[in-house]
């Protein structure tokens, strides 16, 4: 919300420099998030070079058919000749003059000049000159009765400054200029005006028809009826206060309406009393099907979950979000229905976000606003509408359900003392909580109407005295009586697997787990993406790798290796998908590499990682496979460029399983070992991790160690057959083996080799 | 015995004295292992006065004297020799050319992301508090991402322009805050218990915003826990983020599962307060949400808030790796380019 900070003193004149204000406000009440300053530089008196001027004669200038001749008295005597572009004041006008010597807030600064052959000592100024709009169709003309020559910054705010406040979704007392000034108030120890508006005299002449058929959704529609109306511009500072406040102005009737929601914070609409069929208002439903063309010329069709305004026939609004184009204010209308209703929050936030429709007034409904503010809402636009479009006030009904009681709530000073851990004293707890307009007595506090649906607990007491006290509350950490911090064996492990990865070479990246596409076709879609890209909640990693290396190959970076840690989302069917947190790499080098980090993970962690040939559509045919907690390989070769690349993707929790922690010491054998070399031709097919574990089994325990040699399929070894070569070391705990201890556990481990696998051992 | 003999005695074991003298002074003038070797052959080798007086030695006790100056005088030549072999090596080593400057061998070493590293420096200070360390899934139900944590039913998050669905009871969770609800469900209190994990808002992507990022949230019940406690708990952690001399200061807010719920800003690390580009001149940087458990949670779970109290706070890590490193973009902790992930 942007507060024109004159505005903000004509209820409560404060003090404060404008800086400190802002930070209390930011503190206690609502984050203000900027200051502006508009308007004509206040500097070296140029304010004083702004006037009031009256316009002694208008005539066409002599050599020019679109500029006008005047002469202006500014206060001064003589009358200064002034040419002028603006056709829409005459003789007797007051205007708003700038004198030579004046420096515009865009930084021109005037000087006599001659137009067309015509002297011009001055500028007659339209509002977007002086930044008090954005209208350059004509030039301001005044309101009579001001002196020529007074300054015009006492007839217009020249200069503003705007605090752009940020409320909360609890607070919409605070999207009103009035709300914000009760804060202040209590900030600043400074007292409030009564809430503007008074009620004028009402003729009564008209009934106003309003019915309510849902007062669940509106439990309350003042309707008022106007009679010569006279639509016009509205006079400059209304069109400023709204400017400034960011709203565009439109007419008189339609800127009072915006003019007092900014004001007090309750939307008002106004219609055109003569395009109401019957002249009446029904509060309902909407029925099924029904379409209605809105404001903005969108044609929407409506569903029974709606609230409508309507007259005896048709929709003529949408209730609390936007009127119809029917009805609306326009040229001609001489006869007005103004609405102070009040809408619920629940009806209004589901059709807004159905129809995706946000307007001033649904994002103040859809917060709760208090339904006793309709009357003071009604009073201020009654007051304007007689004063600014010379109307006559007709009519008036107030239809209305039970109005929701005050809370009166449970407090007790001493509570807020301990939750806060700063001590407030009650006379000082008191004191604040009556500036918010709360009513306070020994043990109970009544809640404002304004604020019933935000403070309903002794908790929210309790808060209303926090936010005033904040930067005095004192840092402390909790007095502990139990529980300690670890972390958990799986968070160990993640920050082992990260360490391990990082020592290896790999860089760690973020990837989105939001894909295009996944290898899982049952993967979950969202809803409503915002784009293709992030669209499926994926199931694995490492498709985001490999694409993640692409982009590493197209920017020319080298020895890449990446991995990341995140969690994949698998489909199980029910509601919830199965969440599990996987650590996926890619590296350049191919199958040897990526089971070299796998093989090197394992023996960090302590663990057993073995896995066997199991095909993937990510990896070279016959060099991927998979174990128990994931899988291994080479990628295909049609991946990526420049290859091999190899990669992996492990479940960690898996991964944790097949961790033996913590490690079983075992001692050191102090007798040498006796090491061998032995290759044996065996079937080409036949893998060398099942060979490994046969020789294993029929050395044990003497067999220490395996070390892979060779693996070797030229000639002489004959076609379909391999030649594997590795050495073994054999070791005992008691004893220093003999060359014959040796020879027997060789044949132990060829004879059981070649009954097994038909392994012939190579001479 | 003879009297020559004795004689011959006596002056070999007077020259024996004298011989190692003066050998011992040659030997600490030789300057090199040549010189060395000369002298070992003037004063030890075959025709050396003193093999010649061993050869002709005929007592017992003159024997063990020149044997004695004999293996004093090899010891002494062979430190000697290795004293100068070793420094005509280190002359040697020391004169090779070599350029200590030149670039090591390329080892590979790789590098764990900002994020990662934040969440490292989270987790270590809540566990220096006696924090548990959660991670938790991040598809949610409706009910513990909003209803649970008292979110209101006009609530915007509610939004599925703000929040993303999955269908019309499952969410990608909006924030950590259901660890609040599931850690209460699952344990009695007093708990004290940070979650990190990622998180998913709807929002467009723009050079500072990407709809899924990471964020920490902690949650301590006791009894008598004040707002005092989480603005220390607090201060604790910034601290242990972006320095020793950072400030904390609070504004109020508000959040559904908070009451009363707060701010809190972090003085700006960049210009200790100053005002800079990064605080928008402000000397503070915004850095998430805050409060005391609202009644609501605990009356979800079951637990009395006249008994209990609690605080909350909860922060995003992409935001805090973005102020320790000076990253004015979200986009760089997204990117796989090595040149941007090498630097961490």
């Amino acid at each position: 919300m942007r507060v024109p900070i004159s505005w903000l003193r004509e209820y409560v004149p404060f003090d404060l420099p404008l800086a400190e204000l802002a930070e209390r406000l930011s503190i206690a009440s609502a984050e203000v998030e900027g200051i502006e300053r508009r308007g004509v530089p206040d500097v070296d008196g140029n304010l004083g070079l702004f006037r009031v001027g009256r316009v002694l004669e208008a005539g066409k200038h002599p050599n020019a058919d679109r500029l006008q001749l005047c002469q202006v008295d500014v206060g001064e005597g003589t009358p200064r000749q002034i040419v002028c572009g603006a056709w829409n004041f005459g003789p007797g006008a007051t205007v708003a003059v700038a004198l030579p010597g004046a420096v515009l807030p865009n930084g021109v600064k005037l000087a006599p000049t001659k137009l067309r052959g015509e002297e011009s000592n001055g500028m007659i100024l339209a509002e977007d000159e002086v930044e008090l709009g954005a209208d350059h169709s004509g030039i301001m003309v005044l309101a009579d009765g001001v002196e020529p020559g007074t300054p015009l910054a006492d007839v217009l705010p020249l200069v503003e400054d705007i605090v752009v406040v940020e409320s909360t979704g609890n607070r919409p007392d605070l999207l009103s200029i009035y709300g914000l000034a009760r804060e202040v108030s209590a900030l600043c120890d400074v007292d409030l005006a009564p809430p503007p508006g008074r009620d004028p005299a009402c003729t009564n002449e008209d009934r106003v028809d309003v019915r309510v058929d849902d007062f669940a959704g509106c439990p309350r529609y003042i309707g008022r009826l106007f009679r010569d109306v006279r639509l016009a511009a509205s006079p400059p500072w209304l069109r400023t206060r709204l400017s400034d406040a960011g709203m565009r102005p439109i007419s008189n009737v339609v800127d009072i309406t915006n003019y007092v929601m900014l004001a007090l914070g309750n939307p008002l609409h106004a219609f055109d009393l003569d395009t109401l069929a019957g002249g009446r208002i029904v509060v309902r439903r909407a029925s099924s099907g029904e379409r209605m063309r809105t404001l903005d010329g969108v044609d929407r069709e409506l569903t029974p979950d709606d609230l409508m305004i309507a007259d005896a026939e048709r929709s003529v609004a949408i209730a609390g979000i936007m009127g119809g184009e029917a009805t609306e204010i326009a040229e001609g209308t001489t006869n007005v229905l103004l609405e102070a209703a009040n809408f619920e929050p629940y009806g209004i936030f589901r059709t807004s976000e159905r129809l995706r429709l946000r307007t001033e007034g649904s994002n103040r409904w859809e917060k709760g606003v208090d339904p006793h503010l309709a009357p003071r809402a009604a009073a201020l636009a009654t007051e304007l509408i007689a004063e600014l479009a010379g109307a006559r006030w007709t009519g008036d009904v107030d239809v209305h359900d039970d109005l929701p009681a005050q809370p009166v709530v449970r407090f007790r000073p001493r509570r807020a003392d301990e939750l806060i851990g700063v001590s407030t004293p009650p006379a000082q707890q008191r004191a604040l909580l009556s500036r918010l307009g709360f009513d306070v007595d020994d043990e109970r506090v009544t809640v404002p109407t304004w604020r019933s649906r935000d403070v309903t607990r002794e908790v929210d007491i309790v808060e209303e005295i926090a936010r005033f006290r904040l930067p005095d509350v004192p840092f402390t950490l909790p007095v502990r009586r139990e529980m300690f911090g670890q972390l958990s064996a799986d968070q160990r492990l993640r920050r082992r697997v990260e360490d391990v990865l990082v020592g290896l070479g790999f860089s760690e990246v973020y990837t989105p787990s939001l894909v295009e596409t996944d290898g899982d076709a049952a993967a979950l879609r969202l809803e409503e993406p915002i784009s293709v890209e992030l669209a499926l909640l994926r199931t694995e990693l490492l498709p985001s790798l490999i694409e993640a290396a692409r982009r590493n190959l197209e920017l020319g970076n080298s020895r890449i290796a990446l991995f990341e840690i995140a969690r994949v989302y698998q489909p199980s069917g029910g509601q919830l998908p199965v969440e599990r947190v996987h650590v996926a790499a890619v590296t350049e080098g191919g199958y040897a590499r990526a089971k070299g980090i796998l093989d090197a993970l394992g023996a960090s962690l302590h663990g057993e990682l073995a896995v066997a040939a199991v095909p993937n559509r990510l990896f070279h045919p016959s060099r991927a496979a998979r174990g128990g907690a994931g899988i291994v390989g080479e990628l295909h070769p049609t991946l990526l460029g420049d290859g091999p690349w190899g990669a992996l993707e492990l479940d960690l929790e898996l991964l944790l399983e097949s961790v033996h922690e913590p490690v079983v010491y075992q001692d050191v054998s102090t007798y040498p070992a006796v090491r061998q070399d032995l290759a044996f031709v065996v079937d080409a097919d036949l893998p060398a991790g099942e060979l490994f574990a046969a020789a294993r089994d029929a050395g044990a325990p003497e067999l220490r160690e395996i070390r892979f040699l060779s693996d070797y399929r030229d000639p002489p070894i004959p076609p379909g057959k391999k030649s594997l070569a590795f050495s073994v070391a054999f070791q005992t705990d008691d004893r220093t083996l003999t060359d014959e201890d040796a020879r027997t556990l060789r044949r132990r481990v060829i004879d059981a080799l070649a009954r097994r696998f038909g392994a012939e051992l190579r001479g | 015995m003879k009297p020559e003999d004795s004689e011959a005695a006596t002056v070999a074991a007077v020259d024996a004295a004298a011989l190692q003298d003066e050998a011992l002074a040659a030997l600490g003038c030789a300057a090199t292992p040549a010189e060395v070797g000369e002298l070992r052959t003037r004063y030890l080798g075959r025709k050396s006065d003193l093999k010649q007086a061993l050869r002709n030695v005929r007592d017992r006790d003159t024997g063990m004297t020149l044997n004695a100056v004999r293996e004093r005088l090899e010891a002494a030549f062979a430190e000697r020799e290795a004293e100068l072999e070793r420094a005509a090596l280190d002359v040697a080593l020391a004169t090779d050319g070599f350029d200590v400057t030149l670039p090591g061998d390329e080892l590979a070493v790789g590098t764990l992301h900002p994020v990662t590293q934040v969440r490292r420096i989270v987790e270590d200070a809540f566990l220096g508090l006696g924090y548990e360390v959660r991670d938790d899934r991040e598809v949610e139900t409706v009910e513990y991402n909003f209803d649970k944590l008292g979110f209101a039913p006009t609530h915007s998050s509610r939004s599925p322009r703000d929040t993303f669905f999955l269908d019309h009871d499952t969410v990608l969770r909006t924030e950590t805050s259901p660890s609040q609800i599931h850690h209460l469900e699952s344990r009695t209190p007093p708990v004290y218990m940070v979650s990190i994990g990622r998180v998913y808002r709807r929002d467009a992507i723009t050079p500072t915003r990407f709809p899924i990022f990471h964020q920490f949230e902690g949650l301590a019940v006791d009894r008598g826990l004040t707002l005092a406690d989480l603005k220390g708990t607090l201060l604790h952690v910034m601290r242990a983020l972006f320095g020793p001399q950072r400030r904390v200061r609070f504004r109020t807010h508000f959040f559904p599962f908070t009451e009363p719920s707060m701010e809190p800003d972090v003085s700006c690390p960049i210009c200790d307060g100053a005002g800079c580009r990064t605080c928008k001149h402000s000397g503070w940087i915004e850095l998430g949400g805050s409060g005391m458990v609202d009644p609501v949670v605990f009356q979800n779970v079951g637990l009395d808030a006249e008994e209990w109290s609690g605080f909350a706070f909860g922060c995003g890590l992409e935001r805090s790796a973005q102020l320790r490193h000076g990253i004015s973009e979200i986009r760089p902790l997204w990117s796989p380019d090595l040149r941007v992930l090498r630097q961490f």
